[in-house]
């Protein structure tokens, strides 16, 4: 399955990371979540855990249990971590958070491990299992960078007992993190149904079951129907953009049932885009990769026209099949766009129109960034560059003699 | 006796320092006492990731201050050459010099913010061995771009020499001219793949 990634990079990277694993080969990991499927977290456990059992290391995951309530409480600290709220951090919250860790504690072993991975605050508690010896690491996949002051004092129990943290962007990083704090962007992967190749015809095939005209330059954003996404802004954009240039709007992305805000906004899109048929606003279910690949591949200018975003992945996937991606000046998305050089950074719906005009007018000029943007995610944003990451972390973790002091009081008195 | 030529691997995982400056001043402050690991990320974080910065400034200190209207400093800090020095700390100075003695610009207000970041790094040996100048070239080939990185770069540092890898054994081996031309290629006028091929076109020239 390694080699399989070999064509995407090249063997010396599938080398190194042979070289990388060899050192390790006699270790342990443990990989601690809240769910087998669904989110970005076991995407990424799906694919890079039995990479590590392939390279010799022996990995496993495993996803602590919990009732309604314990994920409404996780659910409630993520938020807070992220930024102060308008509900807060109650007693009875912080004891419904420790009862569910006390009881997992009995159904995960962690002991026989020599690295635990925990994934986001649902399982953090479980490092009060930790043995003399053990590394234990916290991969953070939120922007912490203003949390709610009592959602951090309460993590915080739990995060100085970990040798180093990981987040996605410097950016993300709570200043008041007193343990190693490494920074490991998300990566893609080339081989998964999101960003395989696909024939044209494939491509075309696709486009026409939706009813789109491949034949027209495409502007497309991918995102969840979300106003932090700026949908409404893309719109905006490409109306300026049509003035001058006969092409197609599509916004794809997914709502369930349940969402409100995500019913609400389709409709806004829809609503403000009545009447034109190169308007295309497409609500997919979320299992539509090959749809959005297809999607990707065909658009001609790509946005992520988002108002704050976290990381933004997605503006990687269409860097990979070279689209000089418009990006929202913010989050995640401004380590990934090199402004000028693999895409352009914009500001406003005037400055993304802009762009888009000059790309749409310009062959070459999408040709260069969208090569450039390739060679980007290839060095920057592949799995292959994750899973060296999480070898060299384990090497730093393991060869370390300053870290890893085991144990700790669970903070009962956070609050 | 002739020594034998052990290829290595460099690998870099980032590491945040903490401390994250938003003004020229607190830049100058942080650059006198941050981490030696944290300039040498900077310096060449760039090229070693490819596509990282635009290429007409040659390092993120650089870059940085040219993104927030320091453009005369942006361009003197690019013209450190760090392959003029052995030491991190003499490059250090040197940058401090710049900085320190440039009155001309008017003070800003609060830049975007630069993270100081630091980096892990990881030395391997890759198991390619030459004894001789077919087996260089061969194991040349096989190497990566990190590998390029380590031998032409990063060595130095650690060696605290201003020689590369590759020319100290051409040149112990006799292959004089070949040793020098490696010695003053223009690392930041290609990327690291160019540099590879550029080094190989030295070699197998007559």
């Amino acid at each position: 399955m390694i080699e399989a990634y070999a064509p995407y990079t090249n063997e010396e990277t599938i080398r190194e990371l042979e070289l990388l694993a060899k050192e390790l080969k006699d270790i342990k990991v443990l990989h601690v979540n809240s769910t087998k499927e669904g989110g970005g977290v076991a995407e990424i456990l799906t694919r890079l855990v039995p990479l590590m059992n392939e390279l010799g290391i022996k990995t496993d995951w495993k996803v602590i249990k919990g009732d309604e309530e314990f994920f409404r409480t996780t659910k409630k600290i993520h938020n807070l971590l992220h930024m102060p709220q308008q509900e807060t951090l109650e007693s009875s919250d912080l004891i419904n958070y420790l009862r569910t860790t006390y009881e997992n504690l009995n159904l995960i072993d962690t002991e026989n491990y020599d690295v635990v991975f925990i994934h986001d605050p649902q399982p953090m508690g479980l490092v009060v299992k930790k043995q003399k010896g053990q590394r234990w690491l916290w991969r953070c996949h939120i922007d912490t960078s203003t949390p709610d002051q009592k959602a951090w004092e309460f993590i915080e129990g739990f995060l100085n007992a970990y040798d180093a943290a990981v987040f996605h962007i410097p950016e993300f990083v709570y200043r008041g993190v007193k343990i190693p704090a490494f920074v490991i962007p998300p990566s893609i992967d080339p081989i998964h149904p999101k960003n395989m190749e696909l024939k044209e015809e494939q491509s075309k095939d696709i486009l026409e079951r939706l009813g789109i005209d491949s034949r027209k330059p495409m502007l497309l954003q991918v995102s969840r129907f979300d106003r932090l996404k700026d949908p409404l802004g893309f719109y905006q954009a490409y109306k300026l953009v049509k003035k001058k240039y006969d092409c197609s709007f599509v916004l794809a992305g997914s709502f369930a049932p349940d969402d409100p805000e995500g019913q609400e906004v389709y409709t806004e899109v829809l609503n403000a885009a009545v009447g034109d048929k190169d308007v295309h606003v497409l609500n997919l279910p979320p299992t539509s990769h090959v749809e959005i690949n297809a999607l990707q591949r065909s658009a001609t200018v790509v946005f992520q026209k988002s108002i704050r975003e976290g990381f933004g992945l997605v503006v990687s996937e269409a860097m990979w099949k070279r689209k000089a991606v418009i990006g929202g000046n913010t989050g995640g998305i401004r380590r990934q766009i090199v402004d000028g050089l693999t895409g352009y950074l914009v500001n406003t719906v005037e400055g993304a129109a802009f762009r888009a005009k000059h790309l749409l007018a310009d062959r070459s000029l999408r040709e260069v960034l969208g090569e450039n943007a390739k060679e980007r995610v290839r060095h920057r944003f592949l799995i292959t560059r994750h899973l060296k990451d999480w070898l060299l972390l384990m090497s730093f973790l393991l060869g370390s003699s300053q870290i890893g002091t085991g144990g700790l009081e669970p903070p009962t008195s956070a609050l | 006796m002739k020594e034998s030529f052990l290829f290595k691997t460099e690998l870099w995982v980032p590491l945040y320092t903490g401390l994250k400056v938003d003004n020229l001043q607190d830049f100058i402050r942080t650059m006198r006492t941050v981490d030696a690991q944290s300039i040498l990320y900077h310096l060449y974080i760039n090229f070693f990731n490819y596509h990282s910065l635009p290429s007409y400034y040659a390092n993120s200190f650089a870059y940085w201050l040219y993104m927030n209207g320091y453009r005369t400093l942006a361009e003197k800090i690019s013209l450190i050459d760090p392959t003029d020095y052995f030491d991190l700390e003499e490059v250090r100075q040197s940058m401090l010099g710049i900085l320190e003695d440039y009155k001309d610009e008017k003070v800003k207000g609060t830049l975007e913010p630069f993270y100081f970041m630091s980096v892990y790094r990881k030395v391997l040996e890759t198991g390619d061995i030459a004894r001789d100048i077919d087996e260089f070239i061969r194991g040349l080939r096989n190497s990566s771009i990190n590998s390029i990185f380590y031998h032409l770069i990063t060595s130095r540092v650690e060696k605290k020499r201003l020689i590369n890898d590759y020319s100290q054994w051409l040149m112990n081996e006799g292959y004089a001219k070949k040793a020098e031309e490696i010695s003053k290629l223009n690392i930041y006028a290609f990327n690291l793949y160019e540099l590879k091929e550029e080094i190989l076109r030295i070699l197998e020239e007559g």
